[in-house]
């Protein structure tokens, strides 16, 4: 399915289910957001991370523990 | 008028230590200055003499004894609560002291006033504000970056001579790159931050200094720092550039000033320049806007949401309501890019001292349309500019915008990042390329601050 053409369900849907009321304007506000997000969250979420192990609390202060 | 006022922030405090500046005449000089040309600029949202002169009459003799500085909205004030730029913050801030409240407080500096910034501090432009935009002193039409938008504008006009902003994705380097300041965006956890309402809860805000110059930076970031930030001569600098979108998809000018700019930096230092690569960069944008965004759903509810001050902008209130839409596997794997990304920079650092690219790939659009012109195409500034201003937030290390020129009168910054907690390095680095340009653009002035005393709004 095309994950642009999905935009129309997903939007309302989405906000629907939160309950969460949007007006004409924020609704063109919250649709070219997605249309901007979206692509390269899909990019994003493809990606194989499976080997990273996430670090617990991280120190942004310094560099990450040697792996 | 206090001859004073137009000094840099450490030939202020200089001054007024030795006794060769009233610190109650730069205060008064500083108000009148603030009344006459911030109108036109709407750099400063407010203005608090009183306080001002209360803060004086107590100040200690630390290093910034007497000197004005200006404060971003983003912080609370024992008689002011923050705004965030907005109409509606999603948080019920009340006065307070903030950590940089106490940090400048307790250096004797004088906040004069609150810096306006970007609404919700949502945009890298400072076009959208509840206090309507600033404006950039080199072209008031033209936008000043944000989300620092305020505190940038200030100086630049020389209202003050410092300020501090605040950086979640890239919001002190942006407009200290479209007005042509210096400015820097400290090691994570590094600067003050307490009292900030996102404080226990980000992990891409920081605390930082907008100045004309690093020398200026350095003294302000050591009272936010709490500690002082010594000054040295850079070692002969490995320059890491990469061949990616923050450094090739820039406009012309933009790119031959900062490829100029890094040439003049390793010949000043009698270094080198190594191409180095950064897989994770592209990713990693994202997964900061998608980090920098989930952390402050914590305090969202639907109920909340839909009851929205109607005075925050249409943009605010869409983008606050799509948030809550954003797939929680997405910020664990923004989470993951972060984990790989802090490893990649840390073996690059092996390499390097410095990374260098562009702060902004063009310089300040239009404040009515923030658009640039990209050799990839059009794009929305903040599209743009967060693509080389991400990074340091994701991963913690810090960062400095440097004034390396400029293009249709407008100036044009480099970024230069360095491994965490090498600050001082940056600003070393900083004060070399000023010196190896004859500071030719620290301490270039926009029109308001070349003597004209009000601007045509």
């Amino acid at each position: 399915m095309d994950p642009a053409a999905s935009q129309d369900d997903f939007i309302p849907a989405g906000l629907a289910a939160f309950g969460i009321e949007a007006d004409e304007i924020e609704l063109a506000v919250i649709n070219a957001a997605h249309q901007l997000f979206w692509p390269p969250i899909l990019e994003l979420l493809s990606i194989d991370t499976s080997a990273v192990p996430v670090e617990r609390n991280p120190d942004l202060s310094q560099a990450p523990p040697s792996r | 008028m206090s001859e004073a006022l137009d000094l840099p922030l450490r030939a202020q405090a200089q001054a007024i230590a030795a006794g060769e500046a009233d610190a109650a005449e730069l205060l008064e000089a500083t108000l009148q200055r603030i009344e006459e040309r911030n109108p036109a600029l709407n750099a400063i949202v407010e203005t608090f003499p009183t306080h001002s002169r209360e803060m004086l009459a107590s100040a200690p003799q630390g290093s910034l004894h007497g000197v004005p500085v200006v404060i971003k909205d983003e912080w609370p004030l024992p008689w002011r609560a923050q705004r965030f730029g907005a109409a509606d913050m999603l948080a019920n801030p009340e006065p307070g002291e903030s950590a940089p409240y106490r940090a400048l407080r307790d250096a004797g500096a004088v906040i004069v006033g609150v810096g306006n910034m970007h609404e919700l501090g949502a945009s890298s432009t400072g076009n959208v504000s509840v206090y309507g935009p600033a404006r950039n002193p080199w072209n008031p039409e033209r936008c000043p970056g944000g989300s620092s938008s305020g505190p940038a504008s200030a100086v630049a006009a020389r209202l003050v001579a410092g300020a501090v902003g605040a950086d979640g994705v890239g919001s002190i380097r942006y407009p200290a790159a479209y007005c042509g300041l210096t400015g820097l965006k400290p090691t994570f956890g590094r600067s003050a931050m307490a009292g900030h309402h996102m404080a226990e809860l980000s992990t891409t805000i920081v605390s930082g200094a907008l100045c004309a110059d690093a020398a200026d930076c350095r003294l302000l970031d050591s009272v936010l720092f709490g500690e002082e930030l010594q000054a040295g001569k850079p070692p002969a600098l490995r320059i890491g550039v990469i061949r990616d979108e923050p450094a090739e998809d820039v406009a012309p000018a933009v790119r031959e000033a900062c490829e100029a700019a890094i040439e003049d930096l390793r010949e000043a230092t009698g270094g080198e320049v190594r191409e180095v690569e950064l897989p994770e960069l592209a990713a990693a944008t994202l997964a900061t806007v998608l980090i920098a965004n989930s952390e402050s759903l914590g305090s969202i509810t639907p109920e909340r949401l839909n009851s929205l001050d109607p005075e925050l902008s249409p943009l605010g209130r869409g983008l606050l309501k799509y948030r809550v839409l954003l797939p929680a596997v997405a910020t664990i794997k923004a989470q993951q890019l972060r984990t790989l990304a802090r490893h990649t920079l840390a073996k690059v650092f092996e390499g390097v001292d410095v990374i260098a690219w562009p702060t902004v790939p063009a310089v300040a659009p239009p404040l009515e349309a923030p658009m640039v012109e990209l050799p990839s195409g059009t794009l929305t500034a903040d599209e743009a500019n967060v693509r080389g201003g991400a990074l340091a937030n994701l991963t913690g290390i810090p960062a400095i915008s440097v004034p390396v020129g400029s293009s249709d009168g407008l100036p044009i910054g480099l970024q230069l990042q360095a491994a965490w907690g090498r600050d001082e390095l940056l600003l070393d680095a900083a004060e070399a390329l000023e010196q190896a340009n004859g500071r030719r653009w620290v301490e270039a002035v926009p029109p308001p601050a070349r003597g004209a005393e009000t601007l045509e709004a």
